[in-house]
């Protein structure tokens, strides 16, 4: 299996820019965030979605719509019970509350899901690329990469470490809370023991191939901004701001009677 | 003569915290266009060496180092590693890790981007190298999809572009199946026939060695044998003493007497020679050897696993085998086959419960995997897997080893005796108390056995128990899962390294693209040397050199007690 989230579907959305596409990505947070009436982040959720169908990667949310889900009844169920508001729904919970938790949770969600066509369609070196343009310098740019490729080979490597230890007979499902965690415990260290051991490996390759021999370097890739760019870059900023003046000025869109 | 492209002169290398030093006075000159080959066992310094190339030793690594390492007439330790990188390519052993980019075209590029090469040139580089290594087509793929064998070439490839003069890799076969490092091998004639390009290659594998100029030998960190290759391949005694596995044509006609300078080294020259010494193998002895394989066939008990109509398909559509039968009796000890991915692992994870069918059925003890689960099927069949690493966790070995008893919530005595009994079957007893992650690859590698053992399981399915072993280290595993077998447990390998196969499996089962494509004995299935190599296998010298002589034999030993004459 391949760990990676990145699919190589070639698509006009996949060909922008990465510097644009970490624009739509930031503006998509706070397209999140300035509504609050679930109403409202619904149509937010709807854009992202169909951002992520003209891009073709939305095959991607099978391998996530269990932190999703989870995150969305988390969050419906946690904020119904300690938030409270003024019209009562049944018990000591209000109508308020439980749109609040709702909204939270499309927040959370729209969040995540943005990331995962951003990555679904960005490749580790283009972000790196994107960020040293704007002029990040190279080293932590790489760094950031880094941090993206390690997390599924991180994820790859504990599948097969759970593999090993079940057929040693550890059982992860039975138990309480705590014994649970405890469980973890001979996946954990061999993870953090083989991650150490592969990523020392990784930066002797580095310093071999002659990673920071000099200041400066050539990439590969070669990116530029393009008619596209500016043309998803202009309609975005307008929905953007369109949205915001709705918000702020307009007053919709956000949520009445709810206190903590 | 000009300068020689490497000159080291007394190095000796201390890692920081250790007493013994890895490198100890070692002294070596390479010429420009030479092919060498570094030999030793697990420990003597040989990835040391390599390092000590482009100056991660002593700018990376952390120690002391005495001496003086010359690249191209430059001192290691008047430069930085990425500036000798442009000269030395380093390839490690662990290509996984060495592997970062998101596809096949980029991760060629990274060097030559940090080298500063203008971008026409760089596509044009990144267009040849992969030409060189065969991956052409592959630009776009993520290297994460591709097989071993791809990955290794693709690590060189990533090295090659950067167009070192001097191109050093370290173990570069390790980890590949037959047809992978067939490939390596492809890469590394080409490159040798180049006068541009020093070739230093730290192998293991003594039957890839034969192309080589010269092989150095290394011991305790130091050097003890650094002549042209054939000279030290007809040294058996000098290989057998450093842990390096000998030509098994030259170790046959070694015991048998023949002067070292005249030994032949492969399974062609080894017939000649046989034939000129008129020497006959006695069929009425190797009919003894066929007689007693099949008494031991009458000696299994009952069926323990039964496959039937097996076939797999991952989530994402490949199919990893398809209409598998077979099975498997007590006291067998069986070896599973096959090039990367023809469905050898997915096929034993089916034992043990650690995959589902998706069409037929796997019984274990008479009853469907399926309903008996992982955790009580792993009392009857155990899994060690390939890595060590990936399971060890505790402080202590004993801790370590006490794992699965303790989990299975035995009582303390029953736990401590089952834990002296494991640490006695791997030969570690009285080691209890150690730390299990400052111990060899190899112990760590008993430790995991062991740890299966100490649950007692009547099946032991081991996958790749000998990778990343030395010789000698291979040998000690290997005799401890006969007597494993030999104690009454069943034992399933699966495996590239031929010759294990060949001297301790009693039957053999060759994958072929999720399919069982030959099984029998494992005489049987080695005589089909044609079969074998459409399942991308090749069988050890000895077995080519009987299979050449009408009589397939197993291991030298076979060889010496069936042949007359002289």
């Amino acid at each position: 299996m391949d760990p990676s989230l990145y699919l190589d579907r070639g698509t006009w959305v996949h060909r922008l820019d990465p510097r644009t596409k970490m624009f739509l990505l930031i503006g998509s947070f706070v397209l999140a965030f300035v509504f609050l009436n679930p109403l409202y982040l619904l149509g937010v959720l709807a854009v992202v979605l169909l951002f992520g169908y003209l891009a073709g990667v939305l095959v991607n949310l099978r391998r996530i719509w269990f932190i999703l889900v989870a995150i969305a009844i988390v969050s419906a169920i946690l904020w119904s019970i300690f938030g409270s508001g003024r019209t009562p729904l049944f018990l000591f919970v209000e109508r308020e509350a439980v749109t609040y938790g709702i909204g939270v949770a499309l927040r959370i969600d729209i969040t995540i899901i943005a990331g995962m066509i951003f990555l679904s369609t960005t490749r580790n070196e283009e972000v790196a690329i994107g960020l040293v343009r704007l002029g990040i310098p190279y080293r932590f740019a790489f760094a950031v990469s880094t941090a993206l490729r390690l997390v599924p080979t991180i994820v790859a490597t504990g599948l097969t470490i759970s593999q090993a230890q079940r057929s040693r007979g550890l059982d992860l499902e039975s138990g309480n809370f705590i014994e649970r965690i405890r469980k973890h415990l001979p996946l954990l260290v061999p993870v953090f023991v083989t991650t150490v051991r592969s990523t020392n490996v990784f930066s002797m390759a580095l310093e071999s191939k002659g990673f920071g021999a000099s200041p400066e370097r050539t990439y590969f890739l070669q990116i530029a901004m393009g008619r596209r760019d500016v043309l998803v870059l202009v309609v975005f900023v307008l929905l953007l701001a369109g949205c915001i003046a709705l918000r702020v000025v307009g007053g919709y869109g956000g949520l009445e009677g709810f206190t903590r | 003569m000009a300068e020689p492209e490497v000159s080291i002169r007394n190095l000796t290398y201390r890692y920081r915290g250790r007493k013994d030093p890895a490198l100890d006075g070692i002294n070596l000159e390479v010429a420009e266009g030479e092919f060498v080959v570094i030999m030793g066992h697990s420990g003597a310094g040989k990835s040391t060496l390599c390092t000590s190339l482009n100056g991660l030793v002593p700018h990376f690594l952390r120690g002391r180092m005495e001496g003086e390492v010359r690249v191209g007439g430059r001192s290691t330790r008047e430069g930085r590693v990425g500036e000798f990188g442009q000269e030395v390519g380093l390839v490690f052993q662990d290509f996984e890790a060495q592997l970062f980019s998101t596809n096949v075209a980029l991760e060629v590029a990274f060097g030559p981007e940090n080298f500063q090469v203008e971008h026409e040139e760089m596509v044009k580089r990144v267009e040849n190298v992969l030409r060189q290594v065969r991956l052409e087509g592959f630009e776009d793929r993520t290297p994460a999809t591709l097989s071993g064998g791809q990955k290794q070439r693709l690590a060189i490839a990533s090295v090659l572009a950067i167009q070192p003069r001097i191109l050093c890799l370290d173990e570069p076969t390790t980890d590949l199946d037959p047809m992978g490092k067939l490939g390596v091998f492809e890469i590394a004639e080409e490159l040798k026939n180049r006068d541009d390009v020093t070739l230093i290659v730290v192998e293991h594998e003594t039957e890839e060695t034969l192309d080589a100029d010269r092989i150095v030998v290394l011991r305790d960190g130091k050097i003890v044998a650094n002549r042209p290759a054939r000279e030290v391949l007809q040294d058996v005694k000098l290989l057998e003493e450093s842990s390096v596995m000998p030509l098994q044509v030259a170790r046959f006609f070694h015991e048998r007497g023949t002067e070292d300078e005249q030994l032949p080294l492969t399974p062609e020259e080894g017939v000649e020679e046989f034939e000129r010494r008129g020497w006959r193998v006695s069929p009425e002895r190797h009919r003894e050897l066929v007689e007693a394989d099949e008494e031991r066939e009458q000696s299994y008990g009952e069926t323990l696993i039964e496959v039937e109509g097996l076939s797999h398909h991952y989530p994402n559509g490949v199919v990893a085998l398809e209409g598998v039968d077979l099975s498997v009796r007590e006291g067998e000890f069986l070896a599973v086959l096959g090039q990367n991915g023809s469905g050898k692992t997915t096929l034993v994870k089916h034992f043990n419960g650690l995959l589902k069918p998706t069409e037929g059925s796997v019984r274990v003890d008479g009853e469907e995997t399926v309903k008996q689960g992982i955790r009580r099927l792993g009392q009857r069949v155990g899994y060690v897997f390939q890595n060590p690493d990936h399971q060890i966790f505790s402080d202590t070995v004993a801790d370590e080893v006490a794992f699965g008893p303790k989990i299975r919530e035995m009582d303390e005595g029953e736990i401590g005796e089952r834990v002296e009994e494991a640490l006695t079957a791997v030969s570690m007893e009285g080691r209890g108390d150690e730390d299990p992650f400052g111990l060899t690859k190899g112990e760590r590698q008993r430790v995991a056995v062991a740890s299966i053992l100490a649950v007692r399981p009547e099946v032991l399915i081991l996958d790749e128990p000998t990778t990343g072993l030395d010789y000698a280290e291979q040998r000690s595993m290997m005799e401890l899962i006969r007597r494993l077998n030999e104690a009454g447990s069943t034992i399933i390998v699966v495996t590239h390294t031929m010759w294990v196969v060949a001297e301790y499996a009693h039957r053999a089962v060759v994958m072929r693209d999720g399919k069982v494509a030959l099984q029998g004995s494992v005489r049987e299935v080695f005589a089909e040397e044609d079969e074998l190599r459409d399942a991308s296998l090749r069988p050890p010298h000895i077995v080519s050199f009987g299979n050449a002589l009408g009589y397939p034999v197993l291991s030298v030993e076979e060889m010496l007690r069936v042949t007359e004459g002289g």
